[in-house]
């Protein structure tokens, strides 16, 4: 109880002194600032991609391809199977009774860069199902959907802020043909990349192909995942792995959150020691300015133990307005930013889980770097403060 | 050398202190020298990568792929010096998430020209895969990892079909290649003419043909000239420089350079507040020495020019040794980010901005050290 007292006693007076220490203060502040500030940024990207890539993902959505495929591209579904594969069980019905469940043909094509002019590539995607109802979250902005059979193709809004020839109206010319663009559409929240929709069949035939990429499909029920599995393993014919589409978006975005992450928490890791150093230099130089009122309350009989607390205490709180004040400026810059970097497009987020990390980096900063100060502290001895009397 | 003596005295005078400044400012600039040496690797890698090699690929990918007969037109092409081509087979082995990527070449010698922009082969290993047709170059890192060694016969499972109808393919260990790409590497080095013939579908196909072109100036030019040649076919291309590719996947990292603008001013301004603050207090807990040196005839000149020394002193040490450690660094990491260097501007301007710090930092309190007023300084007020 002593203890506390005197614990108290301390931190209220080293608190008092901080207006006095002004400089000294505002060094360790800006220093757990900047060190939480660009750490929370930076992950605010990792954030960002992975709300992106996640974002439009339904527990409900299993994606089925080739058994034994790397990916989509090597992944080789024949009309047949793809015919088979909607009679599944567990498969969601539409309004008509129709299972709900595309087949889909992947082309890679390419298309010239706004601002660059240079070629780049991006997915056009040939379905055969209803579209609308396996992605729901597929909204027209302008136009209308293709017509099934014919060389007609939906772009999303981004093709068009990205590459030339994506307005409603425009025609691609394609395998000796024209296909004009006859709707534009957005997918909800996410920023999305450049994605093209086409008629199935047609895309098929065009391109000289006589097998879709992959069958997607939507259950009734989350856990009816387990039955569908059990069918395909039931009927040998069915060569093929179903996969929730979280699982292949996850497994597809890994690569560049990993990247990202392990970025930000180099970097960030770099600035906390920095930050610790300028924080460790500044609280010895507090602690000595104390030096003489704290040999004074040696005098008076306070413990070392509460000095040591305190100083700790007092190194964290004062870490505390730093990390709010980098969060709060990482927000401000950075919050919604649309970032590109490595290919992916996302727009950072900085989200009070960040937030939370941040304070406890600051508060591990603080931490550590009190602790040789209050050692210091601790150490002030008596005769200080006698002889300056 | 008197000056030299008494600046070294007060660089040193609280151990602790200047250490720990040192180790701080040290850190920043190697961060630093991290991020600019990353960029300016990249940027190295791609002004080192080929710009006479065209890569011809098919307009649309997951088309129908090149015909190998496009190969003899692309030779006519006026300004192509020479063609090679290559196709891809993509299995697994054992486990289905054992990836092997084999990149089957054609028989020329050409590979031992084109192959350093992909992958380093001798050419005792390259004669070696052309002596036997089922043979195969591994890397080290996938013979550790799947226990390849040479001599070995080991089983591919693919999703190309054989035309026997089994879905396994046999490759004979014949020698090495090691993979440009850093990290997990999966790419092995097959015969073309072996997984063309054994193939069911998508015979007399290839991936993509490598254009060798006579001017790499112009490659643009070329690149229209050939996509041009096979407009309107069955088979249409989309041709550019390696070089131009690599453009594009440097402009896709794009934001690097506002990121490392960014992280690298929070770090300077971190240090402007630390600097000038620890010089502050050094200053004031100096006060009756420096009012000393005043009295024995230093002038308020000699002061200031002395405090903002000792700060330069420590900064750009500081910095050296950051840059440094970075530089150390740097052979551990460039196993997995490729290129990273450090060009003498890196270095030159990281210790111009130690510089710029020290002198921005130590401003103020090294003309509150040159004004001090000597009597009030002696009299302890």
């Amino acid at each position: 109880m002593r203890l506390l007292r005197q614990y108290w006693a301390l931190l209220t007076m080293n608190l008092a002194g901080a207006p006095a220490r002004a400089g000294l203060v505002s060094t360790l502040i800006i220093g757990v600032a900047c060190a939480v500030g660009v750490l929370v940024s930076m992950l605010a990207m990792g954030v960002g991609a992975r709300q992106e890539a996640m974002g439009n993902v339904r527990p409900e959505r299993v994606i089925l391809r080739s058994q034994g495929a790397t990916g989509v591209a090597d992944s080789r579904i024949t009309k047949d199977l793809a015919l088979q594969l909607r009679d599944l069980p567990g498969i969601r019905r539409d309004a008509k009774g129709a299972p709900i469940a595309v087949s889909e043909a992947f082309v890679f094509i390419q298309a010239r860069d706004k601002r660059s002019g240079s070629r780049l590539g991006f997915p056009m995607r040939g379905i055969t199902g209803e579209l609308t109802a396996y992605l729901p979250e597929l909204h027209l902005t302008s136009g209308r959907m293709f017509k099934t059979g014919l060389r007609e193709l939906i772009a999303s809004n981004r093709c068009a802020e990205r590459f030339s020839d994506f307005k409603v109206g425009d025609r691609r010319i394609m395998r000796g043909g024209e296909w004009p663009i006859v709707g534009r559409f957005d997918l909800g929240g996410t920023l999305g990349n450049c994605v093209v929709f086409g008629d199935g069949e047609a895309i098929l035939a065009a391109f000289g192909r006589d097998a879709f990429n992959q069958v997607d499909v939507m259950l009734q029920r989350e856990n009816d995942f387990e039955g569908l599995v059990k069918a395909i393993k039931a009927n040998p014919l069915m060569k093929v792995d179903a996969r929730h589409e979280a699982q292949i978006v996850a497994d597809s975005s890994r690569q560049l959150i990993g990247i990202l992450d392990f970025v930000s928490y180099f970097v960030g890791t770099i600035m906390a020691l920095a930050a610790t150093m300028g924080a460790v230099n500044s609280l010895y130089a507090m602690v000595d300015q104390r030096r003489r009122d704290i040999a004074t309350l040696r005098a008076l009989g306070f413990n070392g133990l509460p000095i040591i607390a305190s100083v700790l205490t007092e190194s964290m709180l004062l870490a505390l307005p730093g990390a709010v004040l980098g969060a709060l400026v990482a927000w401000a810059l950075f919050n919604g930013t649309a970032a590109s970097p490595l290919g992916a497009s996302f727009h950072l987020q900085v989200t009070p889980a960040l937030g939370a990390l941040g304070l406890t980096w600051a508060l591990v900063i603080g931490l550590i770097s009190g602790f040789l100060p209050a050692i210091r502290a601790a150490r002030v001895p008596v005769t200080v403060a006698l002889r300056a009397v | 050398m008197k000056f030299f003596f008494l600046i070294w005295s007060g660089i040193w005078r609280k151990p602790a202190r200047t250490t720990l400044i040192l180790l701080q400012v040290a850190l920043a600039f190697a961060l630093f020298g991290v991020l600019q040496g990353m960029k300016s690797g990249v940027e190295r890698a791609v002004q080192d990568v080929r710009g006479d090699l065209l890569l011809v690929n098919p307009a649309a990918v997951g088309g129908t792929p090149l015909p190998v007969a496009h190969l003899e037109r692309l030779r006519s092409v006026p300004g192509v010096k020479s063609v090679a081509y290559a196709d891809m087979l993509i299995g697994t082995y054992q486990k289905p998430d054992q990836i092997v990527a084999a990149l089957a070449l054609d028989p020329s010698d050409e590979w031992l020209t084109l192959a350093p922009s992909f992958f380093k082969v001798l050419p005792k290993d390259l004669a070696a895969l052309h002596k036997t047709r089922s043979g195969a170059l591994i890397t080290v890192d996938v013979g550790r990892r799947y226990g390849w060694k040479l001599g070995d016969r080991v089983p591919v499972k693919s999703l190309t079909p054989r035309v026997d109808g089994s879905s396994t393919w046999f490759f004979d260990v014949v020698g090495y290649i090691e993979d440009n790409e850093p990290g997990q590497s999966s790419l092995i080095a097959i015969n073309y003419p072996y997984l063309d013939e054994g193939r069911a579908r998508n015979q007399g196909t290839v991936r993509n043909f490598y254009a060798i072109i006579a001017d790499p100036h112009q490659a643009a030019a070329m690149s229209e000239r050939i996509d041009s040649t096979f407009a309107n076919s069955s088979a249409e291309t989309a041709t550019a420089s390696l070089r131009e590719s690599a453009q594009q996947t440097m402009k896709t990292i794009g934001d690097l350079d506002f990121a490392i603008r960014a992280i690298v001013s929070a770090v300077l301004i971190a240090l402007l507040f630390s600097i000038s603050t620890l010089m502050m207090q050094s200053i004031r807990e100096r006060v009756p020495e420096l009012a000393v040196l005043k009295t024995v005839g230093f002038t308020d000149r000699h002061v200031w020019v002395m405090v903002i020394i000792e700060a330069l002193t420590v900064c750009v040490a500081a910095a050296a040794i950051g840059l440094g450690m970075a530089m150390v660094l740097f052979p551990y990491a460039a196993k997995y980010v490729p290129g990273l260097s450090m060009p003498p501007s890196v270095l030159l301007t990281g210790l111009l901005g130690a510089l710029l710090v020290a002198l921005i930092g130590v401003a103020f309190p090294a003309r509150m050290a040159a004004r001090l007023p000597v009597v009030a300084a002696l009299s302890g007020r």
